[in-house]
């Protein structure tokens, strides 16, 4: 008779999936003990119970669409960069390109012009006028207008017909609108006339900076440190057993760049650090020569630095033998001779924007790439604000963990007491602790399985998702136990579908408060929010389903015992 | 001990009518909406936020110093708040600038053992705070909703959010009375809350709708399950609370755990108020409802 029960109790589809799933969890978790390294297993533990630091960075900067008056454009332009006013005469905005023709009184020269850096310009003087006609854009004049007003990279993306300029630099909406009522012009509105301004970068840029900050981590030798991105424009950075001042100290501060020229032989010339390049753009590919070349421009000092040494060196005469050199924190990143042209054109002026040419391959197109990484110092495409920071030390993290595990196991104990209480009989004491406890080891498999980083909030989820697991194990309890003795079959599934019913109503409303916290995702909680919702789920499907069965065989044996 | 809370809960029940067993938790849901309303009125949020809304540093160190010559070592930053428990000193930074940031931080890290750090910046703290707010209003709609679809029914329904709302709002100004911060970890108490509080709340309605006997019979059964659910959770809280507060009163060398004496203390409030509103505001609501509709049903 006893063994039939037990083949009973084993063939039930719940209790195999029961099994296996416990199982499971304890190989995922493989929990182990050996005397030199104590109590080990593949869990991961957040920062807050293993030491480490963490810091949450904002991205700055605005994504817009922008529309302005191109003559007013290109004046604006040419008096913030030459300190020269122009009239316009004409403007004819065609569809791939605007040619635009303005005077001045001064002398304009084709250097100057391309200081501008907005198009090709045919320059003429007549009767004390200079006359310019320039083949440009709209989108370059915006670009160019609004890079030098802020002093910040401007970039514009082709978005399904339309324009998208991504400032990068913190810039509000109002702030925009000025510059752009300035210039004729406004921040584009959708039908409903909502300005179509967004606070932030574009998804491309938020993962370039993510890039450039694991390879700067990276090649600090600091493996394993996950850069994670929340929602657009913040980045999280766990730096696990780091301190904070450390960690501020990484990812704040640039690598250091070089440019040196060759003097002879090994020997090299300083000529500017990183903090003389003011812009890098993104890397193009020459159709006349072939190459792929990255497009960078200097600052005033830089431009003026680098003529000087060219000159004294002699890099403008013979540039094959005085190659111009770029280091990265010491090492070599870059190495070639100046163009002849620009060689000759440094003999009378400095020139500010560069191309840095690396060859025709594919090979060469991922070393611009990298060399565009490398122009940057390692600095990030944007400005991060410091949003949030945290550190907690190794030692103290070990004491929390201990003592959050000791306030868990010291619960389940209280819970213990008050079931034994009430029911005052072990053969249903042990099936509630036991259910409970396998609740927690499927909850820990679970998080082992997925990489699941347990810090204090988890446990508090777990804790919490333990805490209504009781309460749903009572009402299966009562439910069966109505009046003490153990109903008929009949009455007794009838019984054990309503308990079912009022356990999953519970749950739900559980799982449903939890969720926002999941979507929304912000801080410690999404891991509170999601360990609750795990452990609910872990508990209604699996766990609590085996409890009733298993309920009843114990009350059935017992009943039988009395008769 | 907990038999005996529920008989003498059961009795009171039997003994009052609907009217005067709603009553108390009518009054103390007013109490609390009162203290809700002043603190709202004197510091422009109804509870009182915590550095991780606010924007701030906090710093927990284990050291032997005295809090005068602590508070006097970082007078040149804007300290807010130093405070002591076992070995354990807490100090509290308003917003400053990042070298100023950089320079404490380091100047912590060196001098201390067992240090804790925790800064928000002010921008951020507003967005957790909206965001805070958001998902407690959203939970607490989404539970409604929840309610309502699995009783499809309006009065019973009606009670059981009512009850919640009532919990939430008692837990909160009990939060103000004490002085306990709106942190990431009371909010999540809260929410917690909006998911435990209703538990016995659905057990009672089912029980009373679906089950044959009389209401107050189903009433009393309910009862004897629910109290027993509650002071399970309760006791499983209480000892949470002791371990992650007190701990350090058995050995200088435990910490207070503050995420998870938060979420505890919280909850055990919001738990105690639940019991009294599922077992009072809950069951009168429903007791009136049923007996009201037996009655028509009775007159048809």
């Amino acid at each position: 008779m006893k063994d039939d029960e037990h083949q009973s109790l084993l063939k039930d589809i719940r209790v195999i999936v029961f099994i296996l799933a416990i199982l499971g969890s304890i190989i995922f978790i493989q929990p182990w003990y050996s005397s030199d390294e104590g109590f080990t297993s593949n869990l991961n533990y957040g920062l807050d119970l293993e030491g480490g630091s963490w810091l949450q960075l904002k991205l700055q900067g605005a994504v817009a669409e922008l529309d302005a008056d191109s003559g007013l454009l290109i004046k604006e332009i040419v008096n913030t960069k030459l300190g020269e006013e122009v009239e316009i005469l004409s403007v004819d905005e065609g569809t791939d390109e605007t040619t635009i023709t303005f005077t001045s009184d001064s002398i304009l020269t084709n250097n100057q012009m391309d200081q501008l850096g907005v198009g090709q310009t045919t320059i003429s003087r007549n009767n004390n006028v200079t006359e310019v006609i320039l083949h440009s854009s709209k989108v370059t004049l915006i670009k160019t207008y609004l890079a030098d007003s802020l002093k910040a990279e401007v970039l514009p993306a082709f978005v399904a017909g339309t324009v998208e300029y991504e400032i990068r630099t913190a810039i509000s909406q109002e702030e925009l609108q000025e510059l752009m009522t300035a210039v004729g012009g406004s921040i584009v509105t959708d039908i409903n006339g909502d300005a179509l301004y967004k606070e932030g970068v574009t998804t491309e840029t938020r993962d370039m900076t993510k890039e450039i900050l694991s390879d700067k981590l990276n090649s600090l030798g600091l493996k394993d440190i996950p850069v994670k991105t929340v929602g657009d424009d913040y980045i999280l950075i766990d730096f696990a057993g780091i301190d904070l001042a450390t960690a501020k100290n990484i990812a704040e501060k640039p690598g250091k760049f070089e440019i040196r020229i060759i003097t002879q032989g090994n020997e090299s010339k300083h000529v500017l650090y990183g903090d003389e390049i003011a812009a890098v753009s993104i890397v193009g590919f020459h159709e006349d020569d072939g190459q792929w070349y990255v497009p960078f421009t200097l600052t005033d000092a830089g431009a003026k630095a680098l003529q000087k040494v060219a000159t004294e060196t002699g890099a403008t005469t013979d540039p094959m033998s005085h190659n111009l050199v770029m280091y990265l924190d010491g090492n070599e990143v870059y190495s070639a001779p100046l163009s002849y042209s620009a060689a000759s054109r440094l003999e009378e002026v400095p020139i500010y924007a560069w191309q840095a040419s690396t060859g025709p391959d594919e090979d060469s197109k991922t070393r611009a790439e990298e060399l565009r990484i490398h122009l940057r110092a390692g600095a990030l495409p944007v400005n991060v604000e410091i949003m949030g920071s945290g550190h907690v030390d190794a030692t103290l993290g070990k004491q929390f963990k201990g003592q959050a595990i000791v306030a868990g196991l010291l619960a389940l104990l209280a819970v213990a007491f008050v079931i034994f209480r009430k029911y005052n009989k072990p053969g249903i004491l042990v099936p509630m602790v036991g259910t409970s406890i396998s609740e927690v080891i499927m909850i820990l498999g679970f998080a082992a399985a997925i990489g699941w980083q347990l810090d204090l909030a988890s446990i508090a989820g777990i804790i919490a998702a333990i805490g209504t697991g009781i309460d749903h194990l009572i009402i299966i309890t009562d439910e069966v136990l109505y009046e003490g003795k153990l109903p008929p079959k009949k009455v007794y599934l009838s019984r054990i579908t309503k308990a079912f019913g009022i356990i999953f109503a519970a749950a739900a409303t559980t799982i449903i408060a939890m969720s926002p916290l999941v979507i929304m995702g912000f801080g410690a909680l999404k891991g509170f929010a999601i360990t609750t919702i795990v452990g609910v789920m872990i508990g209604v499907l699996i766990a609590r389903p085996v409890y009733g069965k298993v309920i009843h065989e114990v009350l059935q044996k017992s009943s039988k015992d009395v008769e | 001990m907990e038999v005996g809370l529920t008989e003498r809960l059961d009795s009171f029940v039997r003994k009052h009518n609907d009217r005067q067993l709603a009553a108390i938790p009518l009054t103390i849901f007013v109490i609390s909406l009162l203290i809700l309303a002043f603190t709202f009125a004197s510091s422009g949020s109804p509870v009182k936020l915590g550095m991780e809304f606010k924007g701030g540093t906090m710093v927990s160190v284990t050291t032997e110093e005295s809090l005068q010559s602590i508070e006097l070592k970082y007078s040149d930053y804007p300290i807010n708040d130093v405070r002591q428990t076992g070995t354990r000193v807490i100090m509290q930074f308003g917003p400053m600038s990042n070298e100023q940031q950089q320079e404490l931080i380091s100047n912590v890290i060196d001098s201390y053992d067992n240090v804790e750090i925790n800064q928000i910046g002010p921008v951020y703290g507003k967005a957790l705070q909206e965001q805070a707010i958001k998902a407690v209003i959203i939970s607490f709609i989404g539970m409604a909703l929840v309610v309502f679809l699995i009783f499809r029914t309006l009065i019973p329904s009606l009670a059981v959010v009512l009850s919640a709302l009532s919990d939430i709002f008692i837990a909160v100004a009990f939060m103000n009375i004490v002085g306990i911060e709106l942190s990431l970890g009371t909010v999540a108490a809260l929410l917690m809350l909006i998911g435990y509080s209703v538990d016995s709340d659905i057990l009672l309605t089912t029980r009373v709708l679906k089950r044959r006997g009389t209401p107050q019979e189903n009433i009393s059964n309910a009862m004897h399950t629910g109290v027993t659910m509650t002071t399970t959770t309760l006791a499983a809280l209480v000892v949470m609370y002791l371990v992650s507060t007190y701990s350090y009163l058995l050995s200088s060398s435990l910490s207070q755990i503050t995420l998870l004496s938060d979420i505890s203390i919280v909850l055990i409030f919001g738990l105690v108020a639940d019991m009294m509103n599922t077992w009072m505001l809950n069951t009168s609501i429903l007791r009136w409802h049923v007996t009201d509709q037996g009655a028509r049903r009775r007159k048809a």
